[in-house]
């Protein structure tokens, strides 16, 4: 990447960084439920989600190791908690399968906006990358929205599960739509839709339609960032998960496995 | 026609070489043997996702989380593929995938003996895939010509998929033993532990009355014995190259005869565990099971109910 | 309101399996009153020079397609190399301790001997 100067290379760790971090945990925490969910051909398509979601990660990692950050592996095997830059609430452990779909759907319509306005990014390696990447995500998007479409409308029970599930997510969604630091790289980066406001916009313009769609009551008001994954802010939930990925790893760094 | 009659015309099928469809007239006895081996080997692949799920999240690289995830996913699809085939067998009973999955639970139905057992390291992991894969591998691939149709197409997509998890398997136990000293020793220990289970995997010497008859109705086409001398022979070699050893001071392989001398598992033991569902992690595979199937009926019935409406108001596709 | 009975008869997609091991694969559609007719015309209208060993038919308001854009049909994004045999490299690996690499291929041949 000979023509990228110091603080076009530094913008796009800032931008790069937390979707890779949000992706990988999103996968990792999908990939829990192998074997678990309520059908078997429901863990076959979540499966299938969980590896992709692991591998649009590994994609991103790759590319900062290209400019300048340590391998793909390093970055998820021997990074502490604090340098990890995920929205908190991805990391939430898994409850019941409303609560998961309902994150994912909420979280697979952000992805959906981000990827699409990164479609506007200069930066060639990475627009070839998202453009592979969104003939995925599209799928994805589409299998939560399903699922989320008919839990709400199934039975009284499953419409209460989902529920209660929003409720638990939506007070901690604050820091999904934040950056780490100040906005000023998207600047550098033309990527202007990628501001915390913009996507904010697009993401309730999206979401009240859907409430309002399947009647679904409104959740109340969007809440703002209390505590930044994106500044490595996060809860014992992180460390956790970090402890037992990496528990083989630990025993041998450095030897391949 | 008499029962006599049309049994005595589907042996002459048989005999000739002839595949049966899931359509066909069958006796009582092939469709319940059918069912036997069928559903206990789908149920055997679901729960056989359980050990290897557990390292899922532990996987020690990108690209090993990737492919176990794939890999178990794989497994699970088997599952979906062969139970399917059992529940069209099992229609005249009035049993669907509901009823199949919960004889799992309340111990109607049994799995493998090595699914009963712990993967308590990464390198359990990678011998499951190398060993019990392995073996799984040579029993499949002697069902390919299977006298029942149905069953015999889905072995050879299974078979195909099990391609991948050979490699796979191959690649972890490899990279343990070109590793350090704890990864060798990792390996040694993970192969002390599943070599035992993998003598008792393919049953008895003396073949049971129901592996017999399947025998005769060319559902399966090899005796016990047989794959178990395959198995020895193909992976004795393989594990003494990596410089590894089998925990079974008796094994050796006679040099006329070239057949395998190998000391008994403990027949008991495995039996005891298949049997009762007893075995270390038994129950704690069955729960989870239970969790999955039992705790989450109440999200099928959502979709169900929320799809009578949607399926009424689609458009044909064509 | 009077009853009208429609004189065109509904489609029908037929589904052949060739051979005993293999799968059935549509091979086209045709017009029948009803199921029965359609595999007697589906003999006639597919297999006039063709053995099949089963037919299907299948009323073509049954049958739920994809849409073909990304979001509905199986198409691989990044590199899936990882699930496939040919992305290991073990070959190499048991050169090194002097042993064999082995396919499923020759165990499933060794199976039929």
């Amino acid at each position: 990447m000979a023509n990228l100067g110091e603080s076009e290379t530094r913008a796009l760790i800032q931008l790069i960084k937390p979707i890779a971090d949000d992706e990988w945990i999103v996968g990792h925490r999908g990939s829990e439920w192998l074997a678990l969910t309520p059908d078997l051909e429901e863990d076959l398509a979540f499966s299938s989600i969980s590896q992709d979601e692991l591998g649009h990660a590994q994609f991103y990692y790759e590319l900062l190791h290209s400019l300048g950050l340590p391998s793909a592996d390093e970055l998820v095997y021997l990074r502490p908690a604090s340098g990890w830059t995920n929205a908190q609430v991805l990391e939430t452990p898994n409850q019941d399968w409303a609560h998961t779909v309902a994150l994912r759907y909420l979280y697979e319509i952000l992805d959906d906006i981000r990827h699409e306005a990164l479609l506007g990014s200069w930066y060639q390696p990475l627009t070839d990358g998202v453009r592979k990447i969104r003939m995925e995500e599209k799928y994805h998007l589409q299998h939560f929205a399903t699922g989320f479409e008919l839990l709400a409308t199934g039975t009284e029970l499953s419409r209460q599960r989902l529920i209660e599930g929003i409720a638990d997510i939506w007070p901690r969604l604050g820091d999904l739509f934040a950056w780490g630091g100040s906005e000023e790289f998207l600047e550098k980066l033309g990527l202007p839709n990628l501001a915390q406001a913009q996507l904010r916009h697009s993401w309730t313009t999206r979401m009240e339609k859907t409430f309002h769609d399947l009647e679904l009551p409104w959740p109340g008001p969007m809440p703002g960032v209390n505590v930044n994954g994106r500044n490595g802010e996060h809860s014992q939930n992180l460390s956790k998960l970090l402890d037992v990925m990496t528990e083989v790893r630990q025993i041998d760094v450095n030897s391949p496995w | 026609m008499e029962e006599t009659e049309r049994t005595r015309i589907f042996m002459e099928r048989i005999n000739a070489g002839e595949k049966i469809e899931a359509n066909d007239w069958m006796p009582a006895e092939y469709r319940n043997l059918l069912i036997k081996q069928i559903h206990m080997h789908g149920i055997s692949e679901i729960m056989g996702a359980y050990p290897e799920k557990e390292w899922v999240p532990k996987a020690p690289s990108i690209r090993r989380k990737l492919a176990l995830n794939a890999k178990v996913q794989d497994e699970i699809g088997h599952g979906q593929m062969l139970l399917r085939l059992a529940e069209d067998l099992s229609r005249p009973y009035g049993r669907g995938r509901e009823e199949l999955m919960d004889d799992v639970l309340d111990g109607r139905v049994k799995f493998h003996n090595v699914f009963h057992m712990e993967a308590p390291t990464w390198a359990d992991a990678g011998v499951i895939g190398f060993l019990v894969d392995g073996g799984a591998i040579i029993t499949q691939a002697m069902l390919l010509d299977s006298s029942y149709a149905p069953y015999a197409r889905m072995l050879k997509r299974i078979v195909a998929e099990e391609s991948f998890h050979m490699q796979h398997g191959e690649a972890v136990v490899l990279a343990l033993a070109e590793g350090s000293q704890a990864q060798r020793d990792m390996l040694q220990g993970a192969i002390n532990r599943w070599w035992e289970p993998m003598m008792f995997f393919f049953g008895p010497v003396q073949m049971g009355k129901g592996a017999q008859r399947m025998m005769e109705y060319k559902i399966r086409t090899k005796t016990n014995e047989e794959l178990r001398q395959k198995f020895i022979n193909r992976y004795v070699p393989r594990i003494t190259s990596l410089g590894m050893t089998i925990p079974d001071s008796e094994l050796r392989q006679d040099p006329d005869t070239k057949e395998w001398h190998y000391s008994q598992p403990d027949w008991e033991r495995y039996n005891a565990m298949v049997r009762l569902n007893s075995g270390p992690m038994s129950q704690a595979r069955i729960a989870m099971r239970r969790q999955a199937h039992e705790e989450q009926r109440w999200v099928r019935e959502a979709m169900n109910k929320a799809s009578e409406r949607q399926v009424s108001e689609h458009q044909p596709a064509i | 309101m009077q009853d009208t009975v429609s004189s065109e008869y509904p489609v029908f997609e037929v589904f052949v399996q060739k051979e005993p091991l293999g799968f059935h694969t549509n091979v086209g559609s045709l017009r029948a009153a009803n199921p029965e007719l359609a595999l007697q015309m589906a003999r006639e209208t597919f297999f006039r020079r063709e053995n099949a060993y089963d037919i299907w038919v299948v009323p073509q308001d049954c049958i739920f397609g994809t849409a073909h854009d990304e979001a509905h049909l199986p198409v691989s994004g990044l590199d899936k190399g990882y699930r496939l045999p040919g992305g290991y490299d073990n070959a190499s690996h048991w050169k090194k301790f002097r042993a064999k690499a082995m396919t499923i291929e020759e165990v499933a041949e060794d199976m039929r001997s």
